[in-house]
């Protein structure tokens, strides 16, 4: 692991060209089975990512986000109806490999997911430590001691004290709690880790020393984030790139720098309207209405009802326009 | 309505729990609410902000009747408030729970639910009930209203059954809204329509609104006044302007300057926060109970005297020893 991390640092650190790609994802669908009809819960998203950049996912609840998280690590329930496109990461297509190797290469390897609320489902009758260095042990077949001294060092990375590692889940707080799972995805130093709503459970002091954390993290090591997150102020702190979804589909991928100041699709717009900012007056808006049912979804512009410019092209599905400045919205008011 | 204009007055509340070893030994207390005063007025929104574990919706529940305080005063409409007028309280003091979902009974529809406060308190004929009904869910839009009532909570998306919390928190005529974290479940998109719906409704009847969230920059789109709790005491108090523009409390600045307002900037600044956590309840340290975090702590002082309250300009109050 150390030899990936000294190549890797000699690549650009600037916006990345094509074979800089991390992350390549196209097409990609998964569909679940329900009872009441089939759930196009990610439909048709094509992005990548580069090295050491971090992107936010943003999107109200039910727009696709986790489930998008869910196919790039392979973490899927029973009830698929279609899992298909194309997942390549640093290189491999994710889609070809086979579940084994999947877990064998891929999961901790090169890929961790920090999941929901993952700070309530440490296991409580195991010592926090054992638990951080559990993936060394497992996956990469290290011993235990020298599992525990690199689980010390990743403690110390994330701010958790290190005889905290001997106490159990119930003897910490919940950010403590939360930068202990944050070691635990970090340990095996992947390239790539996945956090879902890593503070959303946590109050607004210990959200703002996480997320010094995870800054800290991305300057000391190299690895790139994808943080899946509802909330649009605190994605701001991580954020280099933003993706917005909106009901199942990627509505916009732009750079942050830009997408904060001025969004590019409708509902993104809307969206960054409807956020409350403490320091500055404005009048806040809301979206009427509500997103559409992801069985049987309307065709075309899956935004259209709610949005305010809606005109006759937006019965067809709108196709990825670039932007000036980077990044692509799949709105029609783009066409020229 | 007394001649002073006051709603709600709560002096010097204290609310502990007992701890208890092996269910019978008394092994000490967990001060939730130490120490807590304040006035409301009619038709006034007041917000209380304060991370977990700070006592905030201990003193909803204080208020709201639900857990007996220890100590202290509560009067409502001028009235003192014990065991023996609960019932009257309860009816004048609407609850906007945190999850709607987690509130409404699935078993219910809608006009069950509306219905059930009215059966209870044994107010109105049936169909001036029916009436109230269909008043309030007109009133938090959750029209046409025939094809609400019918409906199960599990039918109605997020916003609307919060809208429907509202109704029932209404329903009865209260004079007093508390709300703990009416919007914190929900989609930002829906968290301002829900905030403008309270606010409405506010304003409309005259009601006076405890607003508890965590979640400061909602803040100045409610109320007038904010109140900040650390530890089970009230640290600092203020308008909405004081408290966003000059924070005095070394905690409320901490707060304040921790929450982002979405700006790519924030990627490349590391927050000014203070370590460690709130303190335990149980034992609370001697003094000022933020002088553990306290950067700007004076020795010898805030960590042997409680600050008492200062006003270091009018209507700014702030426990805090800096300001003597």
């Amino acid at each position: 692991m150390a030899e990936r991390s000294i190549s890797a640092k000699e690549t650009v650190r600037d916006q990345p060209n094509a074979s800089q790609f991390l992350l390549n994802v196209s097409n990609l669908r998964l569909y679940f089975k329900t009872t009441k009809g089939v759930v196009q819960a990610v439909d048709n998203v094509s992005f990548s990512l580069g090295r050491r950049r971090s992107l936010a996912v943003l999107g109200e609840s039910g727009c696709g986000k986790t489930s998008l998280a869910r196919a790039i690590l392979r973490l899927l329930p029973r009830n698929i109806h279609t899992f298909s496109g194309e997942i390549v990461l640093d290189g491999v297509d994710l889609m070809k490999l086979d579940e084994e190797r999947f877990r064998r290469e891929i999961r901790w390897r090169k890929l961790s997911f920090v999941p929901q609320a993952a700070m309530n489902a440490l296991n409580p009758v195991l010592r926090v430590g054992y638990q951080v260095a559990e993936p060394l042990i497992v996956h990469f077949g290290l011993d235990r001691d020298e599992a525990f001294k690199r689980a010390e060092e990743v403690a110390r990375v994330v701010g958790l004290p290190v005889d905290f590692l001997n106490r159990y889940a119930f003897e910490l707080s919940g950010g403590m709690r939360q930068r202990a799972i944050i070691a635990m995805a970090l340990i095996t130093r992947p390239e790539l880790i996945i956090l879902d709503e890593p503070t959303s459970a946590l109050d607004v002091l210990t959200q703002a020393n996480i997320m010094n954390s995870l800054k800290k993290i991305k300057q000391e090591f190299d690895v790139t984030y994808i943080l899946i997150t509802h909330d649009i102020a605190t994605s701001s702190e991580l954020a280099d790139e933003v993706l917005v979804m909106y009901a199942g589909q990627l509505v916009e991928h732009s750079p942050a720098a830009r997408f904060y100041k001025t969004p590019a699709h409708p509902y993104a717009q809307k969206l960054m309207a409807s956020v409350p900012t403490l320091r500055e007056d404005k009048t806040l808006e809301f979206i009427p209405g509500q997103p559409p049912s992801l069985i049987n979804p309307p065709k075309g512009c899956r935004f259209a009802q709610r949005c305010p410019y809606r005109f006759e092209r937006c019965a067809e599905d709108p196709p990825a326009f670039s932007l000036d400045g980077g990044g692509v919205a799949r709105c029609w008011l783009l066409a020229r | 309505m007394p001649e002073n204009n006051v709603l709600l007055s709560v002096k010097d509340l204290h609310t502990w729990y007992e701890l208890r070893k092996f269910g019978f030994i008394r092994v000490g207390y967990v001060r939730a609410l130490d120490g807590v005063s304040f006035d409301l007025r009619y038709g006034e929104a007041l917000t209380i902000v304060g991370e977990s574990g700070s006592g905030k919706t201990t003193l909803l529940k204080t208020i709201l009747g639900l857990v007996p305080p220890t100590k202290g005063v509560l009067e409502f409409a001028g009235k003192k408030v014990d065991a023996s007028n609960l019932l009257w309280l309860r009816r004048q003091v609407g609850y906007v729970q945190q999850d709607p979902y987690g509130a409404l009974p699935p078993f219910m529809n809608v006009r069950r639910i509306l219905l059930e406060p009215m059966v209870i308190n044994k107010v109105g004929r049936p169909a001036e009930r029916e009436a109230r009904i269909r008043e309030v869910l007109e009133e938090v839009r959750l029209v046409p209203v025939d094809d609400f009532l019918p409906k199960f909570p599990h039918m109605l998306s997020g916003g609307q059954q919060q809208r429907l919390v509202i109704a029932r928190a209404l329903v009865l005529n209260p004079k007093l809204i508390v709300a703990d974290e009416p919007v914190s479940m929900l989609d930002a998109s829906v968290r301002v329509e829900i905030l403008d719906l309270m606010r409405r409704v506010q304003k409309a009847h005259n009601l006076g609104v405890i607003y508890i969230t965590h979640d400061l920059s909602t803040v100045r789109y409610f109320s007038e006044r904010v109140f900040i709790m650390y530890a089970a005491k009230v640290v600092e108090k203020a308008d909405v302007r004081g408290i966003v523009h000059n924070p005095l409390h070394p905690y409320a600045r901490a707060l304040l300057s921790a929450i982002p307002d979405p700006d790519h900037e924030n990627a490349h600044r590391f927050k000014d926060v203070p370590p460690g956590e709130p303190p335990s309840l149980v034992k609370p340290p001697e003094g000022c109970r933020f002088h553990p975090r306290c950067t700007q702590k004076i020795l010898g002082l805030c960590d042997r005297e409680v600050p008492p309250e200062f006003e270091p300009s009018p209507n700014h109050f702030v426990s805090c020893w800096l300001y003597r």
